[in-house]
């Protein structure tokens, strides 16, 4: 034991500051999730239930749609980037597509509240230059919005992680199946992309938590029905001093975060198996 | 335990300095142009009729979480049992005023300052639900109304029937921003009640009865339906900003937002205001007296200055573009005519004492919102 102390000495400060600003407030929440006026009981879920049973299936929905893109997006910015033959276009695009990272989520719903509008930036652009009437232009200002600010957000940061496990990747294996005449279209498929895959992963795991968490884009963007659990969280707190029903949404999303973990975790257990 | 530190922690900022005699604490809820005008505008201007004496304003941050606070710093040094409290005057929102006189934290003072007999509105009586008379008075009124676009809304409509009809005949023209983001559309949600929910005289004045909502299925059913053929915007300014833009021809705005929009030049000068039958809410924001105010006398003389017919027409009128909180014709007659007729082009004071409502008493407003996110929002 003597022989431990000094260890434990040392970790002790950050455990306890783990237990206090973390597990604390988790368990707290997790407890006043069940507490209700009449005692413990299910009451909050059951009035979760109630009240906010499509905007949870929304938040499914928005958060799925928005990881779809950002992978579809981030494979393609990545795959360019190891596999493109343009030196100027590599240089570009690496310059370019890290910039968003930089942007605090705040400031991409207020940017996207005036370009996505109905007669907003970017329609004002397509009208001015013919491409549509202005009869035809419709806002954004919607899950649409939401779905554009979250991918345009976290396309760079999966892409970051993506490219450079690209980046490392042997390049024997690129050359070889370049030597037999694959096309780079068909290398990126069936050899880059299953051995990024797990980073990718990781990626869209990390993105999905972000995107569950985030109240602002949803709040400047869709704050209307149907919107995401954040903004009914704020709601219930701001509106009627109901921290029952918000915790109890607030495990909701935790469930939902939980199980994208359990899958990944599960994923790369195998691999480390084989 | 909280209020316990609370309390450590005012006793040590407040009781370490040093005591003036003649300083006045202001405090006061909402945006930061409420703690400007106290320190700007009447702050100055009391310093200088009571020579010796300073005003400090204190801002708690907007809407009824800005009062909570206020609320919870009285009452953390009622349970100190000071007897000095730090404020000498609040300015709180009507539902906080409620909240306050119900846990004894004000003095009674209206009826002994001269302006107390200006005060003309039921709503500086009953403060949603609990009976406020003497211990506020209102520094200002504000009111939603329905914001439009003459070019595009020739007629517009006078009542949420005839709004209901022109919504049907021109789908998508009418927006607001739901009840989750911000007042003005809860305040929509709100007249849609008074309209169509039954009895709107027990909304506004209780008594509470519980199982009322039974009743509003209907209305709420109605206003579903309503809702698809609505655009809905992005919060109070958002609304503003659609209209500004043209993306909506009509909007539920607040109307001191609406013609400070206008003066600024952010909205275009011929967008107009009507106040649909049977009426939209509005509230007001009241001056109140700790019921240990380190300066009691001061506080009420400050007050009477505030709610005087001069500053509610120069400070209140003219600056904010809020109604007044005492009778309106007495702050009238200190006006020039352009001025005040601004207040009143598109709302005439007839329409805005017969339409202009106060908010539901506390339990059938929660009820209300809880029921529009069952029925019409899920």
């Amino acid at each position: 034991m003597r022989r431990h102390l000094p260890g434990l000495l040392l970790v002790a400060p950050a455990l306890a500051i783990i237990l206090f600003l973390f597990v604390v407030p988790l368990v707290g929440a997790f407890v006043g999730a069940f507490q209700t006026n009449a005692g413990f009981g299910f009451g909050n879920f059951v009035k979760t239930y109630q009240l906010y049973s499509r905007d949870i299936v929304f938040t499914i929905l928005i958060v799925a749609l928005s990881a779809i893109l950002t992978a579809a997006f981030s494979v393609a910015i990545g795959g360019y980037l190891t596999l493109g033959s343009n030196r100027l276009a590599i240089v570009l695009l690496r310059w370019l597509y890290r910039w968003p990272l930089f942007i605090p989520f705040i400031v991409v719903g207020q940017i996207l509240r005036t370009f996505l509008a109905k007669n907003g930036l970017m329609n004002n652009i397509f009208v001015a230059s013919g491409v549509v009437s202005p009869l035809h232009t419709f806002g954004m200002l919607d899950w649409r919005g939401v779905v554009i600010a979250f991918v345009w957000k976290q396309v760079p940061f999966v892409t970051l992680l993506l490219a450079g496990a690209m980046a490392s990747l042997d390049r024997g294996t690129i050359e070889a199946a370049r030597n037999l005449g694959a096309s780079r279209l068909r290398i990126l498929i069936e050899i880059v992309l299953p051995q990024a895959a797990p980073t990718l992963m990781v990626g869209l795991t990390l993105s999905i938590v972000t995107m569950m968490s985030v109240l602002s884009v949803p709040l400047m963007i869709a704050s209307q029905s149907p919107t995401v659990i954040t903004v009914d969280m704020a709601f219930r707190i701001n509106a009627y001093g109901d921290y029952g029903v918000a915790n109890a949404l607030g495990l909701i999303s935790l469930v939902l975060t939980g199980t994208v973990a359990w899958f990944y975790l599960r994923q790369t257990m195998r691999e480390a198996a084989r | 335990m909280k209020k316990l530190i609370l309390g450590t922690a005012l006793a040590i900022v407040f009781g370490a300095g040093p005591v003036m005699a003649e300083q006045l604490t202001v405090i006061t809820a909402g945006d930061q142009n409420m703690v400007d005008y106290v320190n700007n505008y009447l702050g100055p201007m009391f310093e200088k009729e009571n020579p010796g004496t300073t005003v400090r304003a204190v801002g708690t941050g907007p809407g009824d979480a800005g009062s909570q606070k206020i609320i919870e710093r009285l009452e953390a040094q009622k349970q100190a049992n000071k007897d000095k409290w730090d404020v000498d005057v609040a300015v709180v929102h009507e539902k906080a005023a409620g909240d306050l006189v119900k846990d004894g934290l004000l003095k009674k003072y209206r009826a002994d300052i001269a302006t107390g007999k200006f005060v003309t509105r039921e709503n500086a009586d009953m403060a949603l639900g609990t009976d406020v008379k003497g211990y506020v008075m209102p520094m200002f009124n504000s009111q939603t109304a329905i914001a439009y676009n003459p070019a595009l809304v020739k007629n517009p409509p006078q009542s949420y029937d005839e709004l209901v009809k022109w919504v049907k005949a021109n789908p998508k023209q009418f927006g607001y921003n739901g009840i989750k983001g911000g007042m003005s559309g809860v305040a929509f949600v709100v007249g849609w009640m008074y309209a169509y929910g039954g009895d709107a005289k027990t909304l506004e004045n209780g008594p509470y009865k519980k199982g009322e909502s039974a009743d509003w299925s209907k209305a709420l059913a109605a206003l579903k339906t309503f809702n698809q053929n609505v655009t809905m915007t992005p919060g109070n300014a958002g609304t503003l900003d659609m209209l500004a833009r043209g993306e909506i021809a009509m909007g539920p705005v607040w109307v001191d937002m609406f013609y400070t929009w206008q003066a600024n030049g952010q909205i275009p000068p011929d967008l107009k205001l009507v106040l649909p039958a049977p009426g939209m809410p509005g509230q007001p924001m009241h001056y109140v007296i700790p019921a240990k105010a380190e300066h009691p006398k001061l506080a009420e003389k400050f007050i009477a200055l505030a709610t005087s017919p001069e500053v509610q027409a120069n400070g209140i009128v003219k600056k904010f573009n809020w109604y007044p909180g005492i009778d309106a014709t007495k702050v009238e007659a200190k006006l020039d005519p352009k001025t005040w007729n601004k207040l009143f082009t598109d709302i005439k004071p007839k329409e805005l004492a017969e339409y202009g409502k106060p908010f539901p008493i506390k339990p059938y407003f929660d009820g209300i919102l809880e029921a529009y996110e069952k029925q019409v929002a899920n």
